[in-house]
Parts: C-alpha cells; sequence; structure tokens
C-alpha cells in the first residue's frame, strides 16, 4: 500500500499492528491492570480481608487443618493457594500476618497509580518546560536549562530519599497546595519533580531543531503569536516523541518508586507498593522467599511491558528510528515515509 | 557520720556471678577475636556515646571511679569499686560524696591518672553536649557551668596528691553511685580535647586500649601495656581479659554476620540474627553457640493523657485491653517477651501483674462506653523494621476499636526529636521504647513518666502525665538510698500507673550472643547494662 494514502498517525498504527511483540506487552500491561483493578473483589469475596488488616494470632483451616497464620517464632504461613478457599492465597506478608495476595493486588494499584500520576505530572511539564525553553531561548533558555540542571546534579534516588524522608513528617504545602505527609501524592510529586529533566532537555532540543524549519517562519512571518506558535505548529510535531516519553516514564517512575519505597523514602505504612514489599519480602527471602519474588516479578513483568510497548511504539512513531533498527536486520524501511 | 553505700543490685542475688577472668585457668590464653558489628557505635567516646553497643566497645577501656560487676543478669547491676580504692563514703546528708583514687594508675600511653582528670571528665560531658550531662546536673555548681562551659565546677574538689575526690550536690541523688559507675565520667588525660574523639579515642585505663578506629568500617584493640605493669596490680578484682587483641568489623547484612560465625570466620557477632534466621540459629545452637540475653527495657504505645481522646482514663484502659502482647512476641520474630508494666523484668522493684488482659471484645465495650468525640488520631512511630511492623499492628488495632488513624512512620534517626518536640502537631499516640541506663527502678520513672520531664523540646514524657501525688513519690524515691522499703514502692507505684495507663506496654526485648565454635561459650558475659563482656572471651 502506498503511503500518500495515509496520514502519519494511520501509518504509525499500521507499524504498530505490524509489531507483535510490542502487541503482547501491552496485552500483558492491560492483564497487569486489570489484575490489581480487581483488588477490592478479590479482598470482599474471596480473600476476606483488606490489605491493611493484621491476623497474627489467627487461625485457618487449610485443606482441614488448622495452622496458625503467624507461628510463635514469628514465622508467617506460606502459600496455601485455594486451600483456605483463597484466603492467603500467596501466604501472610510478615509476623503482621496480612494477607500477601490482597496487598500484592492493592499495592499493585498504589505502584501504577504512581508511575502512571508521575509520568504524567513528568511529560507535562517537561513539554511545557522544553518548549518555552526551546522557543524562547536566550535568558528564559539558561533560567530553564540551570535549574534542569541544578536537578540533574543530584543522583534521583538519592535526591528522591531526602525528599521523601524530610515531606514525610510535616508534608508539603506551597501556597493553596497543601498535601499530607503520608499522602500518595508525596512519592508522585516527588518523582514527577526529580524525573522532569531527563525529558526536558530531549524536548527542548527538538524544540530548537524545529524551530529552525521552514513551516515555523512560515508561520511568524503570518504574524502568529509565541503560544499560537508553540501550541498550534510545534507541539503537534513533537507528540510522537512526547507520547513514547510517557510510555517509558511511567516504567522509569514505577521503578523509581519502588527504590524509594524500598529505602523507606516512598510509599508510607500501612500502605503497600511493590517496592515496599520487595523491601518487607527481603528480611525473610530465606525462610520465605515468594514474599519479595512475587512483587518483585510483578515490578519486572510490569517494567518490562511498558518498555518493550515502548520501544514498539517509538519504532512506529519514528521511522528513522525504525530504519535504524531494521538495518540490523538487514531489512531497509523505504525511504519517504517520515511522519 | 559518713555510711558506705550499699550497692542497689546487691539486694538481687540471681544470675551467674562472674567476676575476674583468672578464676579459671583453663583455655587457651591470647589470639585475635575477631568480631562484626552491623553498624559503627554512635560514639567511641567515653563522653559521648549512649547506647549499648557503643558501651559494649568501652566498657574495658574507660574504667570510672565505680563500675559494675563483671557478671550476668542481676549479678551485673552491681556496683562495684573502679578507679577508685571503694565505694564513696556518702555524707549524712546524703549530698556529699567521698572517693579515693587507687594509687600506682596509668593510662596507656604510660602517664599517670590524677584525681582532677574526673573532674575534667565532668566538664568536658557539658562542653561536648553530652546525652549524658543531665545525670550529673545535680553536682554544685554543674548547671551553671553547663549553661557558661567555663569557670570549673566548684562542687567537684580534687586533690592529686591524696587523690581524694569530693562531690557534693545541691541535694540527696539516690541515683547517683550508680551514676558514677557510667563510663560517661571516667576519667581521661586533661589535654583530651572537647570535640568527638571517636577517630583518636583518649588512652585507656581499662585492659584493653583501642589502636585504631575507622568510622564505618571497624575498630580494633591492643592489650594496654600499663594495665599488667600497673593498672591490673591496683584493680586485682577486675579481669585481665583473654585476648591479645580485638578486630571489630562492620558487616552491615547480619545474615553475612550469621554465615561468617557459622563457618568460623569470625568469632563473635554483636548483631542479633535477623528475623529471617533467628529460629534456624536458636534451634541450632542455642546452649552450645547462641543464647537469649534478656535486656532491662521496656517496649510500649504511648497515648497522650492531655489531648482528648486519651485524656480520658476508660479510653486508655480499653486501649491496653486490646493490645495483644503475644501478637507482639510474633511481630517481634522471639526477640521479645510480653508484659504489661512499666518495671522490666529483672529490674529491682519488678512485680508481675497483669491488669489487662487481652480482650478486645471488652475493649471495643469500653470505648462504646466511653464514647469519645474526638474518633480522629495520628499514631506515631519510627522505621525500624520490627518497630515499624509493631505500630503497623497497633495502628490496625486502634482502627479496630473505631478511632480513624493517620499513621506517620519517620526515620529512626530523628523519631525522638520529633515527638519530644512539643510544637509537632498531632501528637496523640505513638510507639517508645526505653533500654536502663543502670540498674535502678527511678531510671523508669524519672525521664518518661513525671511532670517535671515534660519539656518543650527533648521531651521524655510522651504521654505528658503529670499526677502531682505520683510526682511527688518519685521525687521522694529518687533522693532516696534505695533499699526493701523503696523497692516495694516502686512496685506499688508501678502499678499505680498502670492503673492510670498512660501507656500500652507490651514487651521487653532481648538480645543474644551467638559466637563461633571456637570460643568458650560458657564463659562469655552479658552484662544487663554493657552488652557482651569483652574480657570474657576465650578460645577453647
Amino acid at each position: 500500500m502506498s503511503s500518500e494514502r495515509h496520514g502519519p498517525w494511520s501509518l504509525a498504527y499500521r507499524r504498530l499492528r505490524r509489531n507483535r511483540l510490542a502487541l503482547a506487552s501491552l496485552a500483558l500491561f492491560v492483564l497487569i491492570v486489570a489484575f490489581v483493578l480487581a483488588a477490592p473483589l478479590w479482598a470482599d469475596h474471596v480473600a476476606h480481608t483488606g490489605p491493611n488488616a493484621t491476623h497474627t494470632t489467627e487461625k485457618i483451616v487449610v485443606d482441614g487443618e488448622t495452622r496458625e497464620v503467624v507461628d510463635v517464632e514469628g514465622k508467617p504461613i506460606g502459600p496455601v493457594w485455594f486451600g483456605a478457599g483463597g484466603e492467603f492465597f500467596l501466604g501472610a506478608d510478615s509476623g503482621l500476618g496480612r494477607d500477601e495476595m490482597v496487598r500484592l493486588m492493592y499495592g499493585g494499584r498504589t505502584s501504577l497509580m504512581i508511575g502512571l500520576s508521575s509520568a504524567l505530572i513528568t511529560t507535562l511539564l517537561a513539554t511545557a518546560l522544553g518548549l518555552l525553553a526551546g522557543y524562547f531561548g536566550g535568558r528564559t533558555d539558561s533560567i530553564i536549562s540551570r535549574t534542569l540542571d541544578l536537578i540533574w546534579s543530584f543522583p534521583v534516588v538519592l535526591l528522591g530519599i531526602a525528599l521523601g524522608t524530610a515531606l514525610a513528617v510535616g508534608g508539603l504545602k506551597i501556597g493553596p497546595l497543601e498535601v499530607e505527609g503520608n499522602s500518595l501524592w508525596i512519592p508522585i510529586l516527588i518523582i514527577a519533580v526529580v524525573m522532569t529533566p531527563y525529558m526536558a532537555r530531549p524536548i527542548r532540543g527538538e524544540v530548537l531543531a524545529l524551530r529552525q524549519k521552514e513551516f515555523v517562519e512560515a508561520a511568524v512571518a503570518q504574524g502568529a503569536g509565541s503560544l499560537r506558535i508553540m501550541f498550534a505548529e510545534l507541539l503537534p510535531n513533537l507528540w510522537s516523541t512526547v507520547i513514547v516519553f510517557f510510555t517509558l516514564n511511567i516504567a522509569n517512575n514505577m521503578l523509581l518508586e519502588s527504590a524509594l519505597s524500598y529505602l523507606g523514602a516512598g510509599v508510607q505504612p500501612p500502605n503497600s507498593s511493590w517496592g515496599k514489599m520487595v523491601s518487607t519480602g527481603v528480611e525473610l527471602i530465606y525462610t520465605a522467599p515468594i514474599l519479595a519474588f512475587a512483587p518483585g516479578l510483578m515490578i519486572l513483568l510490569t517494567v518490562l511491558s511498558l518498555n518493550v510497548f515502548g520501544d514498539g511504539l517509538r519504532s512506529a512513531l519514528d521511522p528513522k528510528s525504525k530504519l535504524r533498527l531494521e538495518a540490523h536486520t538487514g531489512t531497509v524501511e523505504p525511504a519517504g515515509t517520515a511522519v | 557520720m559518713l555510711v558506705a553505700v550499699l550497692a542497689l543490685a546487691a539486694v538481687a542475688t540471681m544470675g551467674l556471678a562472674s567476676c575476674g577472668s583468672d578464676s579459671d585457668s583453663s583455655g587457651k590464653e591470647g589470639g585475635t577475636l575477631n568480631g562484626t558489628y552491623a553498624s559503627f557505635p554512635d560514639y567511641l567516646d567515653p563522653a559521648l556515646s549512649y547506647t549499648q553497643e557503643g558501651w559494649t566497645a568501652m566498657q574495658n577501656v574507660y574504667i570510672p571511679l565505680l563500675t559494675y560487676a563483671h557478671a550476668n543478669g542481676a549479678a551485673g547491676g552491681e556496683v562495684i569499686p573502679g578507679l577508685a580504692k571503694s565505694l564513696p563514703q556518702i555524707s549524712d546528708d546524703r549530698k556529699t560524696y567521698t572517693l579515693n583514687l587507687r594509687p600506682g594508675l596509668k593510662y596507656s600511653d604510660g602517664r599517670p591518672v590524677k584525681a582532677s582528670d574526673f573532674t575534667y571528665a565532668v566538664e568536658r560531658l557539658f562542653k561536648v553536649n553530652s546525652g549524658g550531662s543531665p545525670f550529673y546536673t545535680g553536682i554544685v555548681g554543674a548547671e551553671k557551668f553547663a549553661e557558661t562551659k567555663n569557670g570549673g565546677i566548684p562542687g567537684i574538689e580534687a586533690d592529686d596528691k591524696t587523690g581524694e575526690i569530693v562531690i557534693h550536690l545541691t541535694k540527696p541523688r539516690g541515683t547517683f553511685t550508680n551514676e558514677l559507675g557510667l563510663m560517661f565520667v571516667a576519667p581521661i588525660p586533661q589535654d583530651t580535647p572537647d570535640t568527638n574523639q571517636s577517630t583518636n579515642p583518649p588512652p585507656a585505663t581499662g585492659p584493653y586500649a583501642i589502636v585504631k578506629s575507622d568510622p564505618g568500617k571497624g575498630w580494633s584493640y591492643e592489650r594496654n601495656p600499663y594495665w599488667e605493669k600497673a593498672n591490673s596490680k591496683a584493680m586485682p578484682d577486675l579481669p585481665s581479659g583473654h585476648m591479645d587483641k580485638i578486630a571489630i568489623t562492620i558487616v552491615r547484612n547480619p545474615s553475612t554476620q550469621v554465615n561468617n560465625v557459622e563457618q568460623g570466620k569470625t568469632d563473635w557477632m554483636q548483631t542479633v540474627p535477623p528475623p529471617d534466621r533467628y529460629p534456624e540459629v536458636k534451634s541450632k545452637y542455642e546452649g552450645t553457640q547462641f543464647r537469649v540475653e534478656p535486656t532491662i527495657s521496656i517496649y510500649y504505645f504511648w497515648m497522650n493523657t492531655n489531648k482528648p481522646p486519651f485524656d480520658d482514663p476508660e479510653v486508655r484502659q480499653a486501649v491496653n485491653y486490646a493490645v495483644d502482647p503475644a501478637a507482639l512476641e510474633r511481630i517481634y520474630v522471639g526477640t521479645l517477651k510480653g508484659t504489661q508494666q512499666i518495671l522490666p523484668v529483672g529490674m529491682p522493684g519488678y512485680k508481675k501483674f497483669e491488669l489487662y488482659p487481652h480482650d478486645l471484645a471488652k475493649a471495643k465495650a469500653m470505648i462504646k462506653a466511653a464514647a469519645p468525640k474526638d474518633m480522629d488520631v495520628t499514631v506515631w512511630g519510627d522505621n525500624e523494621s520490627e518497630n515499624e511492623a509493631a505500630i503497623v499492628y497497633y495502628n490496625d488495632v486502634l482502627e479496630q476499636l473505631g478511632f480513624n488513624t493517620t499513621l506517620k512512620v519517620i526515620g529512626a534517626d530523628n523519631y525522638f526529636t520529633v515527638i519530644g518536640n512539643q510544637s509537632t502537631p498531632e501528637l496523640d499516640t505513638g510507639w517508645s521504647n526505653w533500654f536502663q541506663d543502670y540498674p535502678h527502678p527511678n531510671d523508669f520513672f524519672q525521664p518518661m513518666l513525671s511532670g517535671e520531664s515534660i519539656l518543650p523540646t527533648n521531651n521524655g514524657n510522651f504521654a505528658e502525665i503529670d499526677v502531682p501525688a505520683f510526682n511527688e513519690e518519685i521525687t521522694r524515691l529518687g533522693e532516696e538510698e534505695f533499699g526493701p522499703e523503696q523497692e516495694a514502692a516502686y512496685a506499688t507505684l508501678d502499678r499505680e500507673y498502670m492503673e492510670e495507663a498512660p501507656w500500652a506496654p507490651y514487651g521487653n526485648r532481648t538480645v543474644s550472643t551467638f559466637v563461633s565454635d571456637a570460643i568458650d561459650f560458657d564463659k562469655v558475659i552479658f552484662n544487663p547494662t554493657f552488652g557482651q563482656d569483652l574480657t570474657s572471651f576465650q578460645f577453647k
């Protein structure tokens, strides 16, 4: 089919449909989202407990045998699958005797929510800053770029820990914006801010290149204002980059959330997140490896699915990238399909 | 008339007294003890260290005028003469203490120990703003010196020629003999800088001297060359130790520490095995290489008696019924023994009682009857593994009782600074613990439950309980010399406080001794105040 008959989005869609690995990754991600969205159903109708309810001294009947949720030495019960009708499917999480499966599902909601929300904020912030810096240049560019450099100069995890620890006690108050110290918005905002330079700098570079193009000069010649040029001329040409960054940001931000929660500066107890669960599980890695393995596997699958899908999306939206990618395999995409 | 002090713990006869290492000549002499810590102690400076880890490291390096018996259990609470010839003589008004330095004492660099070195040690304590300085503000002039940091402390008279040291107190202090046995006031040379000396610890008076200190990595000891020549002759009742050298390495992963001890790569781990390995280590090695050691400590949840809903005693009592020490024993993976009272097992004055046997239904009914108007509470805890789990459990218990909780878990490093600052908002209830400074029950009432301990910052009375009758009793008992009558009075006070229920106490912590097969395990001493006694380690 000739490329001239299709718009760039249609072409990208067709390319994406041909990438089975990317589609499989998308399907896996959708499955993971469905899994975590089903948390209340599982908690209410199968496990009959909430994610933070403790059962330390309780007993359950597993395949006709009465067992302690946590034994007298503090060891939690292991996976009983459907031996107790779905209760403690993956066992208990620690000496607290919380249902690991329920926490895994609710923890996934937290991790995904943080990943998605922070990626959205990162994307909005980075796009706006990149546009402003790249379009106006001069002093505006200097101020924005140096501020981003300042954030960039700190190691991400260290900066995240410093902010997370400081804000965990008193929360955040900037003008009318007030966030409690144990709110999920604390890790969301921290991650969003510390990850912004990693996206804003490439966007700025792309805007700098686009600003020299003829269509921008034409818009200026027609008397278009700065806002119109930025949002009507430049932004549509950035969409492919922004979308690809967004998917990759979700994965990166989830990883950062896991690292921060693992180190105690992310999600605050009693809430669970996959990173927090790995942190708790590692303490029992010898006797109950599933407690670290299960959330660790979920992080791996989610990040992998997003990264592979993001890569597929980039290939579909950016044919130059596709050309380079396929050149390695000996297949070269015909020229003239630039989006 | 002057009277000799009978040490507090002389009333206790339990425990395995094992004073002096020369009493048993079996086993090897010499060698290097390789031990591990999970982290560097707070300080390797006797004036500054205020943790058992630090005190374990320095007990046999810096000897105060008085010290504690090198013995297990309650026997280890006995105050015995250290650098002083004998226990202090106390004046009739109990405000003047007289001690005499033993003659011929030397530091590990060969310089003589002088009486005025004690004065310098006390002054330095205030200059470096040590956490231990409040024990000594009762010395005449000390409070002023704490503010001005110059001019000396007139309440201490030291005669370098005779070795006599006379200490004048502003008012009687029944715990002062115990406090003279803490290494905060161990004499050190007067040219020791008044800054943290952890990287360059001062010369020793004990059998071992710290010869290298590398914070973050470890530290090592060698025999004090002047111990054999001078000090051991002057203090024959103190143990000399068996090892020639001791090397302590920081190994952050406690599981690696367990592996190293099992494989004989190291001889001792100061850290408790991690929860994951604890049951396995206990079942495999208990009695041969592993021992559970009780600490004189209390773990508790405090409730702010000044604010709703915990200003109502019935609400606080209900919380006590709802908290289940048996659950917390499991959460602490066998390193906690449940209790429901303030004084811990092993502390003189402890008399077991159980006012609030676990009954969640009764607790719910009591809350319903009390019908507190404010059900929104903020729950505070720190982020150390088991303590975080404990506060999560407590948060869940409060929710089961119908409270709307907000849980705030903050870093252990600044937890007590935050909850000890009364300007911190929403200090409703939370977690805390306390380890004894010395074996005297006053140490469990005065700092945490007396009205005068309620302070704007560095507050130790988190429940903010202020009952005048209890305050008077604490003051009276604190000024008296300890005896059977005082012991009974402290037991009564313990029960009276728990009837008011400012806390929901839940356990006394245990630690452990775990050594390699090469160590003569039965000889290893664990002193409840100082931890493992490094002079007691000996190769088989």
